[in-house]
């Protein structure tokens, strides 16, 4: 077995998604669904009813009165945002953990997550795109390659440095070419194997190959524009650090200039700061 | 003992047990001063250049902007009876993605604006990591003065 075979190989260590979780997607994505039927779905799983009626009843919502189901929850909050409190519950226990191949450290990539996908919400709104929890899931999600491929970068770390160093490359470039496959591509795979809508794999595939797609193209540059601002700011970065190529062209289809993405970190620190405290909160 | 600085945060001390130390700081820039005589060190981790792009934040959270963030910084350590003429200060951060087009150089703008404030301030940076494309954590031990580095996916060194 070469080495990009075992690594596809270890995809298989991943615990599955939540299949409560893939079925909400397919119906979000799917115009003809109601929020009710999402509802419905949900539901069904216990534990993360529990989770989002303790959460509703903390103090960070500050709710008068106590909320007792999930409709309920629905009402006072939103659908937009009880979904994306659990896609960021049920995707934690993919990123929390550490990823010594990226020297991150516990809850890292989590927090570069967070970051991107708190930028979503704030570029798709400068963007003239309408956002939707699909945009949200497919930021969040868009580094669950690294997750994987983090213990090969680990053994291949020197090479992959070396790599960059003589020839000049991209840390992503030279993990293609020390390893067989990088991250976003990895990540791809990954992402279809769960069942996710196909738009959510384009995301994660094409995130740093933003003009390579016509597939999905708004939804993929925006993913990756979401990705570069996190990486800018710098918080949960690791290893492979801010070596990653901008695209010109992209910035210039939606006439971006150098004060928007200043603009963009304003927003998400003052949303960060506050979800940070959401998620401290203990179950 | 380990205090933890933010991200856009800022802390001062004259307790010789602390070490001041922020995480990750990609574009964002990380300033540590020391003052040996009387031993009172800090550190600033700010995000942007200037405050102009949003000033009601940078009321709110002056820290996070080179322009309100640095002499907030600069006049808490002279409250703690820091002196101008003996503080030492070291720069660290201000990586950038790579882009030609420079959309997202706001790590060199960084370094540029708190380079501008120094200057007009007549301010001398002691030592400084900067620029590249890496992400950095730095530290500042108050017992000694002592600053020191990590580049991510790389060692510790004293800066």
């Amino acid at each position: 077995m070469n080495l990009e075979e075992s690594i596809l190989q270890s995809v298989q260590k991943l615990p599955p998604f939540p299949a409560v979780i893939q079925r909400v997607l397919q119906l979000i994505h799917d115009p003809r669904s109601t929020t009710q039927e999402v509802v419905e779905v949900i539901q069904y799983d216990q534990s993360i009813t529990v989770e989002v009626l303790k959460l509703c009843n903390s103090a960070y919502f500050g709710l008068r009165r106590n909320v007792h189901s999930l409709r309920e929850a629905l009402v006072m909050i939103g659908f937009d945002q009880l979904l994306e409190m659990i896609l960021c519950r049920e995707s934690s226990r993919f990123f929390y953990h550490p990823c010594k191949g990226y020297d991150l450290e516990y809850g890292a990539l989590w927090r570069h997550s967070i970051v991107s996908a708190l930028l979503s919400g704030i570029i798709s709104k400068r963007l003239g795109q309408e956002m939707s929890p699909t945009h949200f899931t497919a930021a969040l999600i868009h580094d669950i390659g690294k997750v994987v491929l983090s213990e090969f970068v680990e053994d291949y770390f020197g090479e992959i440095k070396q790599v960059m160093e003589k020839k000049g490359l991209a840390f992503i470039e030279a993990e293609k070419e020390v390893l067989g496959i990088d991250h976003a591509e990895l990540g791809g795979r990954i992402v279809e194997k769960w069942n996710f809508p196909k738009v959510i794999a384009s995301c994660v595939r094409f995130h740093h190959y933003p003009c390579s797609t016509r597939e999905d193209q708004e939804m993929v540059r925006l993913t990756y524009l979401c990705d570069m601002v996190a990486m800018t700011t710098g918080i949960g970065g690791g290893a492979d650090g801010l070596s990653y190529h901008a695209y010109e062209e992209v910035m210039r289809q939606y006439q971006l200039r150098e004060k928007d993405i200043e603009y963009f970190i304003v927003q998400m620190e003052d949303q960060f700061q506050t979800v940070e405290k959401m998620l401290r909160i203990r179950f | 003992m380990k205090i933890i600085v933010g991200i856009a945060d800022m802390q001062m001390t004259k307790n010789p047990d602390v070490t001041l130390i922020t995480y990750s700081l990609g574009s964002c820039i990380g300033v540590t001063l020391y003052d040996p005589v009387v031993k009172v060190g800090g550190l600033l981790h700010f995000m942007l250049p200037d405050s102009q792009i949003d000033i009601q934040k940078a009321q709110k959270n002056p820290w996070m902007f080179a322009d309100t963030g640095l002499p907030l910084f600069f006049n808490e350590a002279y409250q703690l009876g820091a002196e101008k003429k003996r503080i030492q200060v070291k720069v660290v951060g201000g990586a950038q993605i790579l882009d030609d087009s420079g959309y997202f150089n706001i790590g060199k703008r960084n370094y540029m604006a708190l380079r501008k404030i120094f200057w007009a301030n007549n301010i001398l940076i002691q030592a400084e990591d900067v620029g590249g494309n890496m992400n950095r954590t730095v530290s500042i031990e108050l017992s000694s003065g002592k600053v020191w580095v990590k580049t991510s996916g790389d060692g510790v060194r004293e800066l």
